[in-house]
């Protein structure tokens, strides 16, 4: 038979500071021996009525202690006793912790042989791009016309020895992101419009607590359910409505499958460069449309950022949150992400300028749309029309410098886009904040799945005033 | 002395410290305080402060990050179990704790929490159910019993407000969570297992087991309106009869979860996985096929889904890149994944592909009669239409003049060679045969590449090509 060994434990003595006291009371039942009584006087450095102890019967049991709420409440005599009672105006600032300060794990750049030039969709060439900026870490739900991105990173992702998670919805998808990104990993996802929408709750708490993640955002008719056919639907969405709050991201726009990979690349890096969500936006047609692509001399193997939510000693003092519930710490974390903001305008706009130096006609469009921009600037160069294509590749920010350059020779803006003038309100909003008068603007614009043809923007820019003959201002 | 892993001083918003920083912003009596506490040694007894992300959730505890000397995340409004599932993803060595409310957990965070917990992956929720809503100001919770009265039910919880949602119950019923367990904080008895069954949870996650799930019955003396004793009598009272205590699902003897692998970021295998090569392809072509457009030629495969138009497309773009042109294809098809329809559009230019779309192709191939009706009119004058002539019957008198129409059975070839499924090489073969694009021999390597995977086609996919330009040669040859 075995024998049993009752092990007793001395327990010190409770002691209780009563300015830590809330006087609940909760330890009052769970003393077998009645030492502790409510209290009648208010502590008048608290305001509070804590309790009152009398220790002559205590056995040291200690279970007042288990019973107490309050980590500082409650607690074995003898130890740590004395706490400083500090004034209230001078806490708050920097927890106090002992973790070491994290040394930074920087990101390696490796140098890659040259490749046979590939044939891939867009999305792939997304997903590929983000393998080889380092991304290990792909959350995403599945949505048309975007999904193709997802079920390669599904196979890519495993034989790497890297994360594929299929979410539960988008809103998962992007919270699963704000964990992984705050872990400091480059993580991603593909999307499509109605998924985007659901995502943005996540975003706008990314850049609130400054967490990079990529987002694909293959966009396609709206609004509602609209259809899988490609529209350039939420740039509005990407520019102007990235949740609530004060709320902005660097979006880049590819025009082919080849600056999908080259786009998905860039993106990391601007993402962990600046602490901020950055989206792609392509259209439908990209998404999905095949062609070549050449890899980059590079991959990137990514360290861990000092910021990180990481999990080990030398991080345990980083926090990832978006609260801050002081309203002048508020209005300086405000004034902190505009300054960033202010960083990304000036040092990340980008534009492809194709046939500008003379026109008197330049079109004005990005993604798809653009491709059939290029082949109505040859048209019209053709016909004699000094046509040229200004074409954003970041739209927020819009590449306004650039832009300017051209204004002089322009007689002509058209603005051409499968949107209701999403794009044609960035660059009037651009042009204000830049003081720049409006040129003469037009547009052709189609909605629903069609994109705007070479055909249509020839003939919209054949019928202009002044268009098709030279003419000395 | 106070646990290590509550930090020394708590830091708050400046305007109001608290209790000298030494006290929680819970309420007086408050379950959380209790279930934080033991939360925290557990932490320390098992020795895993410097590994552990703590997720807060939004509601009462929102500010747990004030008080754990861990790793800290603050997540949306339920959603800490995909915060968690991402952490714990990212670091498979962190150990990741999320803390959650009824209102965070139960209400808004329920898509969140019942995946993350049938995933099984290996991290720890703690659940405290005080059957309100209490940051918010004691607002009805999914947990909320029967008649209780709040803020939002003024004459008690009714059957139109549904009834109180057994989560402990709901989660056990999952085949993911190794270890599920509802558990109270009442008496002295209760407590002392509490702490116990919080550390046991958190046990399984640092040795690997998988996903537990503690749900702990909490008082809210405030929006209970009661005193924190009589809170705790109407838990035992009240709560307890509608969530029973006690341990709904162990299943921690069996299989662990699997171990997370670490990323590899080896370029060659990187290079291997994403299906690149050094090889570069043969060219076999002597120039852009000028006879058909001087720098971009366009063309239309049109069927319905299965017939192979998408395949057969991008064998023709993955022909035009290989002879070191550019070209791009653009499918688009109906909602069905098979019978709707299923339509191309390929471009291959001299330079640079300028809009991949093929409103007015100079070649379409019509695998079917609605096809040929809807783009027949679509192609060039002096463009090219091949049809499938042993499913098409009657030619649309809509096609413009000068329009070559060239019939060749792609199904029947196909079936004579064994397989219906290769009608849409034989399209290609037709195709190669009819404009002479490029070189038979283009396509051929451009099939061979692309299709290596099925390397048991490969040679029936030969033959369809060969007899489809051989028809299709002397098909041209008659025009």
């Amino acid at each position: 038979m075995e024998t049993r060994v009752t092990t007793i434990v001395n327990k010190p003595e409770p002691m209780l500071l009563p300015e830590y006291c809330k006087g609940c009371g909760r330890c009052i039942d769970s003393c077998t021996k009645d030492c502790i009584a409510l209290g009648t006087e208010i502590n008048p450095l608290t305001g509070l009525v804590p309790v009152v102890l009398d220790l002559e019967r205590c056995n040291h049991c200690g279970l007042c202690i288990d019973a107490c709420p309050e980590p500082f409440g409650m607690r074995p005599e003898g130890e740590e006793v004395a706490f400083e009672l500090m004034d209230p105006a001078h806490l708050g600032g920097p927890r106090p912790f002992d973790a070491p300060t994290p040394i930074p794990q920087p990101d390696v750049t490796v140098p890659l042989p040259e490749r046979t030039t590939m044939v891939m969709k867009g999305t792939y060439a997304a997903a590929v791009g983000a393998v080889l900026a380092g991304c290990r870490h792909v959350y995403g739900y599945p949505i048309t016309p975007s999904t193709e991105g997802a079920e390669l990173m599904a196979k890519v992702q495993p034989a790497l020895d890297g994360v594929f998670v299929q979410a539960v919805s988008e809103v998962a998808t992007v919270n699963m992101m704000y964990g992984a990104g705050g872990a400091g990993k480059r993580c991603m996802t593909f999307t499509s419009s109605p998924g985007f929408s659901l995502m943005l709750e996540g975003v706008s708490y990314l850049i609130g607590a400054e967490v990079p993640a990529v987002f694909v955002n293959i966009m396609r008719g709206g609004p509602g359910l609209g259809n899988i056919a490609p529209e350039q639907s939420d740039i509005k969405l990407a520019c102007r409505g990235l949740g609530h709050g004060n709320t902005q991201a660097i979006v880049l726009a590819p025009a082919t499958p080849q600056e999908m990979l080259d786009c998905s690349m860039l993106a990391f890096e601007l993402a962990f460069k600046y602490r901020n969500p950055v989206v792609i936006l392509g259209d439908g047609y990209l998404g999905q449309m095949t062609g070549k692509v050449h890899l980059p001399d590079h991959m990137v193997v990514p360290g861990i950022p000092e910021w990180a939510v990481w999990g080990d000693q030398s991080h345990r003092g980083n926090l990832i949150c978006s609260i801050e519930l002081s309203e002048a710490g508020l209005e300086a974390h405000n004034q902190a992400l505009d300054a960033k903001y202010a960083r990304m305008s000036a040092a990340e706009q980008r534009a492809d300028l194709h046939r500008c130096d003379d026109a008197e006609v330049v079109l004005v469009a990005c993604n798809t749309p653009a491709q059939a921009a290029k082949g109505a600037v040859k048209e019209l160069r053709a016909k004699g029309v000094k046509a040229g294509l200004f074409r954003p590749i970041t739209l927020w920010p819009f590449p306004i410098d650039a832009l300017r350059t051209v204004l002089p020779n322009a007689r002509r803006v058209v603005v051409v886009e499968a949107s209701s003038g999403q794009l044609e309100d960035e660059l009037r909003l651009a042009l204000s904040h830049a003081d720049l008068p409006t040129p003469p603007l037009s547009h052709v614009r189609r909605q629903g799945g069609v994109l705007p043809s070479v055909s249509e923007i020839v003939d919209h820019v054949l019928t202009l005033p002044n268009s098709s003959e030279r003419e000395v201002r | 002395m106070p646990s290590s892993v509550f930090y020394r001083q708590f830091e708050r918003h400046d305007h109001a410290a608290g209790l000298h920083a030494h006290a929680t912003t819970y309420c007086p009596g408050c379950g959380h305080g209790l279930a934080q506490k033991y939360l925290a040694e557990a932490i320390d007894e098992l020795g895993v402060k410097d590994r552990t992300v703590l997720v807060s959730p939004v509601g009462c505890s929102v500010f747990s990050y004030y008080y754990f000397d861990v790793g800290n995340t603050q997540a949306a409004h339920g959603r800490a179990p995909a915060v968690g599932l991402g952490h714990k993803t990212a670091n498979p060595d962190s150990i990741v704790i999320c803390y959650q409310g009824d209102g965070d957990l139960a209400s808004i965070g329920l898509a969140e929490i019942i995946s993350t917990a049938q995933m099984g992956i290996p991290i720890t929720v703690i659940f405290a159910n005080n059957a309100i809503y209490g940051m918010t100001g004691g607002q009805m919770a999914p947990t909320t019993l029967n008649g209780q009265r709040t803020t939002t039910t003024p004459t008690g919880r009714n059957l139109f407000a549904g009834q109180p949602l057994k989560v402990a119950e709901m989660i056990a019923g999952l085949d993911g969570p190794v270890f599920v367990e509802r558990v109270a904080l009442y008496d002295n008895k209760h407590r002392t297992h509490a702490r116990r069954s919080i550390k046991k949870a958190l046990e399984m996650q640092v040795n690997g087991v998988g996903f537990a799930f503690i749900e702990v019955l909490a008082e809210c003396p405030t929006h209970l309106k009661l005193s924190p004793e009589d809170a705790e009598l109407w838990v035992r009272d009240n709560m307890e009869p509608v969530f029973p205590l006690g341990v709904l699902k162990d299943t921690s003897d069996g299989p662990h979860y699997p171990t997370m692998p670490t990323p590899s970021f080896d370029p060659e295998l990187m290079l291997k996985v994403l299906g690149t090569t050094t090889e570069n392809p043969e060219r076999f072509a002597t120039g852009f096929p000028t006879h058909l457009d001087p720098d971009d030629v366009s063309l239309k495969l049109a069927g319905a889904g299965g017939d192979g138009a998408q395949t057969a497309a991008m064998l023709i773009t993955r022909a035009a890149i290989a002879e070191g042109f550019d070209s791009t294809y653009i499918p688009s098809y109906g909602p069905e994944s098979r019978g709707g329809t299923s339509y191309a559009d390929v471009h291959l230019a001299a330079k640079e592909v300028l809009s991949p779309a093929a409103p007015h192709p100079h070649v379409l191939v019509a695998f079917n009669a609605p096809s040929l009706a809807k783009f027949g009119p679509t192609v060039r004058p002096d463009g090219v239409i091949l049809y499938d002539s042993s499913v098409i019957t009657e030619l649309p008198d809509t096609i413009a003049a000068g329009v070559r129409v060239v019939a060749v059975p792609f199904t029947g070839v196909a079936k004579e060679l064994g397989s219906a499924v290769v009608k849409n090489i034989v399209a290609l073969g037709a195709l190669q045969g009819v404009t002479q694009m490029f070189p038979k021999d283009t396509f051929l390597a451009a099939i061979r590449a692309s299709l290596s995977g099925h390397r048991a086609m490969l040679a029936l996919d030969m033959q369809a090509f060969e007899r489809g330009a051989s028809l299709g040669a002397d098909a041209a040859a008659t025009l």
